[in-house]
């Protein structure tokens, strides 16, 4: 056997050492996302900030319970079934995770329909596929088409009919599409019918609203709008400009028309509108609300079901960003009673005469409420912090603490141990966060230091005091992290110059100098002094088109000029870690420029990049850590309606550009592509994050795969960075919070190799064992905690194909050859990992009335080198495993080892007081079997009965044996072993003295114990045997030990003859 | 092609493809995989032995006795003491010793269903229509990497099983179990492999399982090292005990 298994380790080993073996044109076929995705990964969360909730919707169940549904921006539908107390994504394995809206069927509240697409059309939002639809509450989901629709603002249900739905569709954000308007179907989404579309390709359906007492009524806005990168236009271009929004009814089901209109509907506001919100009360539906965003936005109401209308509220938070704003929801109990969703939540109960702010502590910025009708008092609101509870109408909040679905835009790492993960999120601010605490990492794990928008961040690399976080336009600050004191450090413009910093302005650390870091405006600034001096260092980098720069002009009806639409910009920042000065700008405008002297002369090299058009959003270039002349960059061109990835390398300086992703040849990836980056160790090494998830490729971009591991969703993945020390992969979702791959040394040997090998090791980190501690605290089940590493060594290889016959198993030898362990393997098809928690085997405890907790475990190896053998079938492959301290451990090696010894030196005790109570209740209970056998013969009887009864009294000393489960307080010498056993395990470094002067001080009463058994069997045992012979019975007999499963995790033997009782008929 | 045309595409292909298999050649495909039916009618008791790993550390002896119709007895013995769960065809019962007793509980109705269906060691898809079980065939979908046939069975009892059947060999390889225990809903992931054969069927020797959504080391973890059919076992062994003492070998 010895030989066969290093046979089959020399040949994995040979094949692992040469990875051009098979790397053809074919090589790479087996490589995919069932390859890679066994590496796992793990949400961090967090729900403490959670993120933007752009639909809700509830029902309330005959058994009094609420189901509620949450749409995210850009994470996937939550569904829970207990009132928001626990909450599960149902939405994960659909190809796009932003939601628009959300309809339960009200006759059948398994039936779901969801559009995808947030229709809340900030400059972030992500894209949705079409409607979906699920008939078993969320299990399973039919795809209903739909596919060019990209936002769903509202789906509406016709309660006579499920089958019979219609779907609101703005439509995209970014171009021209005929795809848009008001869709119906009458055969469940099978097919649909546009039965509303707009004037023009930019126009969309906005607002839909249904009769609920005569389902062929129903109101339908209109919404002219367009985003791109440098202006914004809800309606026409300017405020008086023509727009093709507009507000409509129909009476027949969507077959007809008809608008209304200031000349038509008296009351309603003349044209030209932005975008319309329109609700019907469901109490009484002759009273129809509608916001109007025009010259004169304002809330309109119609008594009369749309034939008259009048003007009602105008106040701030009535009017203010529609187009990120506009919903209207009425209390279904009550028509005057009115929520309007905006920077706060208002509320009328005068039919919208008035309106109170209520948004109260929650985050803000709402976008959707249910109101349950059967407890009007009982209201559910989404906005950009998350989902909400009122119980006192909209008054006082509830946060929901359990949703992470956190937008990050950047993420970053430090290295301490464990390492904190940096990020800035949509309107969350910028935190901090454990990458691993005992216990978990809690929300409360995680520390806001800034407030806005949160965007780059960064520990200062020469002063852990103190870090880096920005918000939008470049509003960047160094924080003292204690006492959180800010200093604004964001360059300032010169004279009449005005500096066009980004929404998302680039910040970038210098690999060089840690006192070094740069941010971008329209030039590069560098301070080498914290930001304390800034010097420019670039001129104008971008093409400095004045058509692109008035964003005092944007917003369409209603200006809206925010950094959002901020162009000509910096976007994105890299100097090269193998040559300082080397840097690489790229430009939100399409330029991709670089620099070798530190900023004396920029060259812009983009037109060297073939087959990108023009002016294409730089969203990301990266130089390589490896090469100063290699570098990366990713076009993203969603913003002209292009959705294709772009990924590019140059080898020499950005003279030429070799295309590694393109439309025309994407290689699996599907979406744009917000981030490119290599590791930091395998040049072969490339990850990529997209709008629809995270890619990586084995061969420097030749091959890509999803990632999927730990079912990671197809969610956008804006940034990502590996840990130096862990190898861990930290990935930023705009949408899902942070996810960590641990370890990704593997992905560095997963060679093409390796992936046509039946069964082969990979390497990874070194296994450390870290420090096992206890931490947090009962949170109940409202609260997210996020898992910690997995505690043990990780055992890594791969199978070509999942392991279905035969034993698969991992058995682990010490440096004696001994076998200390055997674990069962991971099936699965490609990567694969175990744990290995490096436990020996328990000691073998005798039995008493309880368990003995600290028993129940062996101590943890100590550091060596092991062997892993892992046996699949009939075929074994070998592997050495280095087992090291965790380096935060105050104690040294041979404090480990002494731990070790003693641990086992109590192993030892608890040997022999199993071999020694097993003997004792041979004695017992031979005398008990003889003694009910002995028929007439009273004094043999009695004899017996009193040696059983010296046996167990001799035993209780050694075992507590009153049952019933209640704290007994009885302890006996095996408990009390078990209390110091645990006190030395719980600590790897030395025992106390006086630790291991309590196991001598048992092991002495031990003796005691064994002494008086001893003199039992030399007297009382003796005698009674005798008598026993004297009548020709058989004698009791004392065996030497215990059999070699009893009292530790087999326990066969002390079941005796039970399953022989057991097994008959 | 535009990227979500190419989506849109991927989900014809994929239900194009659904319907080129039932349940019913699925289901059939798993008994003649699995040895075929007169085979596994011939098993009426099977008694499984290995270990039971939870918490990546803690290991406790595993024994499970299986009795047609609908019996089962599982144990997890540590230290001498043996927990217990069981199902004697109608009612479930449980021993919790680690804690100091040794009496039997009964366990609730909707706690005992998840014993009552693992009694089936048919497979609840097999004679699904006798045992009122209604299967449907709900397309593929990827299990770790393999493209796995999937199969929902909704049990008389009102939990919903999804079977995921391995493509080329048609056993299982994943079931999704969504019970409803005190009114609210439970999912348990359970992984299957090491598949051996007892009397010429095959049976899963390595089951992974915990609530959908764990990581791997919070998941249990059976190791079954022996199995064998057909050893005589007594009704006795599944029913609710009238005395401790033999259930728990007399100790102490």
């Amino acid at each position: 056997m010895k030989a066969t298994i290093s046979a089959a380790l020399a040949a994995t080993t040979a094949l692992m050492t040469t990875p051009g073996v098979l790397a053809n044109g074919t090589a790479w076929a087996r490589y995919d996302s069932g390859a890679i995705s066994g590496l796992g990964a793990r949400n961090i969360g967090s729900a403490t900030m959670s993120g933007r909730v752009s639909a809700v919707s509830a029902v309330r169940e005959k058994n009094g319970k609420v189901t509620i549904y949450v749409g995210a921006a850009s994470g996937g539908v939550w569904k829970s079934t207990d009132n928001g107390t626990t909450f599960k994504p149902v939405f994960d394995k659909q190809p796009v995770q932003s939601i628009g809206a959300i309809a339960i069927d009200p006759s059948h509240h398994d039936t779901v329909w969801v559009g995808t697409g947030e229709s809340w059309m900030r400059n972030s939002v992500s894209v949705g596929n079409g409607i979906y639809k699920t008939t078993d509450g969320g299990e399973t989901w039919q795809y209903m088409g739909l596919p060019q629709s990209e936002h769903v603002a509202k789906i509406a249900i016709d309660p006579r009919d499920g089958n019979t739905a219609y779907a609101c569709v703005p439509g995209k954000l970014w171009s021209d599409s005929p795809d848009r308007g008001l869709y119906k179907t009458m055969d469940g989404g099978r097919s649909w019918s546009l039965v509303l579309k707009g004037g023009n390709l930019s126009t969309g359906c906005s607002g839909l609203s249904l009769d609920p007492m005569n389902p062929n009524v129903l109101f339908a806005a209109m919404w002219d709008f367009r985003r791109k990168g440098w202006t914004f236009r809800s309606g026409g271009a300017s405020p008086t400009a023509k727009s093709d929004s507009g507000l409509f009814r129909s009476a027949d089901g969507g077959r007809t028309w008809i608008e209304v209109t200031p000349a038509a509907n008296k009351g309603f506001p003349a044209k030209p509108y932005g975008r319309i919100a329109v609700t019907i009360a469901p109490s009484n539906p002759k009273i129809v609300y509608a916001f109007v965003e025009s010259t004169h936005s304002a809330l309109f109401r119609s008594d009369d079901g749309g034939k008259t209308w009048a003007q009602r509220d105008n106040s701030q938070n009535m009017v203010w960003r529609p187009f990120y704003f506009a919903n209207l929801i009425v209390d279904p109990t009550n028509p005057d009673r009115v929520f309007k969703p905006d920077l706060t939540l208002i509320q009328s109960t005068d039919g919208g005469r008035t309106f109170s702010q209520v948004g109260g502590g929650a985050h803000g910025d709402f976008h959707d409420v249910w109101i349950d009708p059967t407890d009007p008092k009982y209201v559910i609101a989404g906005d950009d912090g998350g989902l909400w509870y009122s119980h006192d109408g909209g008054n006082k909040w509830w946060k929901a603490n359990n949703l992470p679905i956190s937008q990050f835009y950047h993420v970053s790492v430090d290295n301490d141990d464990p390492y904190h993960v940096y990020g800035g999120l949509q309107d969350n601010s910028d935190w901090v966060g454990d990458s691993e605490y005992p216990g978990g990492i809690t929300n409360s794990r995680w520390e806001n230091m800034f407030g806005g928008d949160g965007f780059w961040m960064f520990a200062d690399p020469s002063d852990k005091s103190y870090l880096y976080a920005e918000s939008q336009g470049g509003f960047l600050a160094r924080i003292n992290r204690h006492t959180h004191q800010m200093q604004l450090i964001q360059p300032q413009a010169g004279y009449k110059e005005k500096l066009r910093f980004n929404w998302n302005t680039p910040v970038a650390l210098s690999p060089h100098d840690p006192d070094a870091l740069y941010i971008g405006a329209q030039f590069l600034f560098h301070s080498s002094d914290h930001g304390k001096t800034w010097q420019r260092i670039s001129p104008d980098l971008t093409t400095n088109n004045p058509e692109e720069q008035k964003q005092e002009e944007s917003g369409g009806v209603t200006v809206d000029n925010s950094y959002a639409e901020m162009h000509d910009t910096i976007y994105s920042i890299s100097e090269s870690p193998k040559q300082a000065g080397l840097i690489w700008v790229g430009t939100d405008d399409g330029n991709l420029q670089v620099t070798r002297d530190g900023g004396k002369i920029w060259d812009n090299v983009v037109g060297n990049v073939h087959g990108v058009p023009a002016h294409s959003w730089v969203s990301w270039v990266q130089s390589s850590p490896f090469d100063a002349g290699t570098a990366y960059v990713a076009f993203d061109r969603h913003t002209y309606g292009d959705e294709h990835p772009y990924i590019y390398k140059t080898t020499d300086y950005g003279k030429s550009w070799i295309a590694l992703v393109t439309p025309a040849n994407n290689k699996g990836i599907r979406g744009f592509v917000h981030v490119v980056k290599p590791d930091i160790l395998d040049p072969q090494l490339l990850f990529a994050g997209t709008e629809f998830g995270l890619w990586i490729s084995p061969d420097d971009g030749g091959h890509w795969a999803q990632y999927k591991g730990g079912d990671f969703p197809d969610v956008p993945v804006r940034d990502l960075v590996v840990q130096p020390r862990t190898s861990d992969l930290v990935v930023a979702t705009h949408g899902r919070g942070i996810w960590i791959i641990d370890d990704i040394t593997p992905l560095r040997h997963l060679t093409a190799a390796v992936l046509d090998t039946d069964v082969a090791f990979l390497p990874a980190r070194p296994a450390v064992q870290r420090i096992e501690a206890f931490g947090g605290w009962a949170e109940g089940d409202a609260s997210f905690t996020g898992p910690n590493p997995p505690d043990g060594a990780v055992i890594t290889y791969y199978q070509k194909s999942r392991h279905l016959f035969g034993k698969l198993k991992l058995d682990i030898y010490d440096s004696d050859g001994k076998l200390i362990d055997s674990l069962p393997g991971n099936v699965r098809r490609g990567i694969a990992r175990v744990t290995w928690s490096m436990h020996v085997a328990p000691p073998r405890v005798p039995p008493a009335a309880a368990i003995a907790g600290n028993s129940a475990q062996g101590p943890r190896v100590v550091p060596d080198v092991y062997t892993i053998k892992l046996v699949s079938g009939d075929k074994a492959y070998e592997q050495k495993l280095d087992v090291a301290l965790d380096p935060r451990d105050p104690f040294t090696l041979a404090d480990r080892k002494a731990q070790f010894a003693a641990a086992m030196k109590i192993s030892g005790l608890f040997e022999r007081m199993t071999d020694l109570d097993y003997q004792i209740v041979a004695v017992r209970d031979g005398a008990r079997v003889r003694a009910a056998k002995a028929g007439n013969d009273a004094a043999l009887r009695k004899r017996l009965d009193a040696l059983a009864d010296k046996a167990d009294a001799i035993r209780k000393q050694i075992v507590a044996t009153k049952e019933g489960g209640a704290i007994t307080g009885e302890e006996r010498e095996r408990e009390h072993l078990d209390e110091v056993y645990g006190a030395i395990n719980g600590y790897e470094g030395a025992p106390t003295g006086y630790q291991l002067a309590r196991v001598d001080v048992i092991a002495r009463e031990l003796d005691d114990t064994a002494k008086a058994f001893g003199a039992l069997r030399a007297v009382d045992l003796n005698d009674v045997n005798a008598a026993l012979k004297a009548k020709s019975l058989p004698e009791i007999t004392v065996p030497d030990r215990s059999p070699a499963g009893a009292g530790g995790m087999q326990g066969a033997g002390m079941f005796r003859d039970r399953d022989a009782f057991f097994e008959h008929d | 092609m535009h990227a979500r045309m190419v989506v849109f595409t991927a989900l014809l292909g994929f239900a194009l493809a659904a319907h080129a298999v039932t349940a019913e050649d699925l289901i059939a495909k798993n008994i003649a995989a699995r040895g075929g039916a007169d085979k596994l009618a011939a098993i009426h008791t099977l008694k499984l032995q290995g270990q039971m790993i939870f918490g990546g550390s803690f290991k406790l002896a595993y024994t499970q006795w299986l009795k047609r119709p609908g019996k089962l007895r599982e144990e997890a013995r540590l230290q001498g003491l043996a927990q217990v769960q069981a199902w004697n065809g109608h009612q479930g019962w449980s021993i919790q010793p680690f804690g100091g007793r040794r009496d039997p509980i009964p366990m609730s109705a909707d706690e005992a269903k998840a014993l009552a269906e693992e009694a089936d060691f048919d497979g609840s898809w097999v004679d699904a229509k006798a045992k009122g079980n209604v299967v449907t065939y709900l397309g593929t979908e990827d299990v770790d990497g393999t493209n796995a046939y999937k199969l929902q069975v909704k049990l008389k009892d009102g939990n919903t099983l999804v079977v995921y059947l391995d493509p080329d060999a048609y056993l299982p390889i994943r079931e999704i179990a969504r019970r409803t225990v005190n009114g609210a809903p439970e999912v348990t992931q359970t992984d299957y492999g090491d598949y051996q054969q007892v009397d010429g069927v095959y049976f899963p020797f390595a089951i992974s399982s915990g609530p959908k959504g764990s990581t791997p080391d919070n998941r249990m973890q059976i190791s079954i090292a022996s199995a064998e059919a057909n050893v005589p076992v007594a009704d006795a062994v599944f029913a609710f005990p009238a005395t401790v003492a033999a259930e728990q070998g007399g100790e102490p």
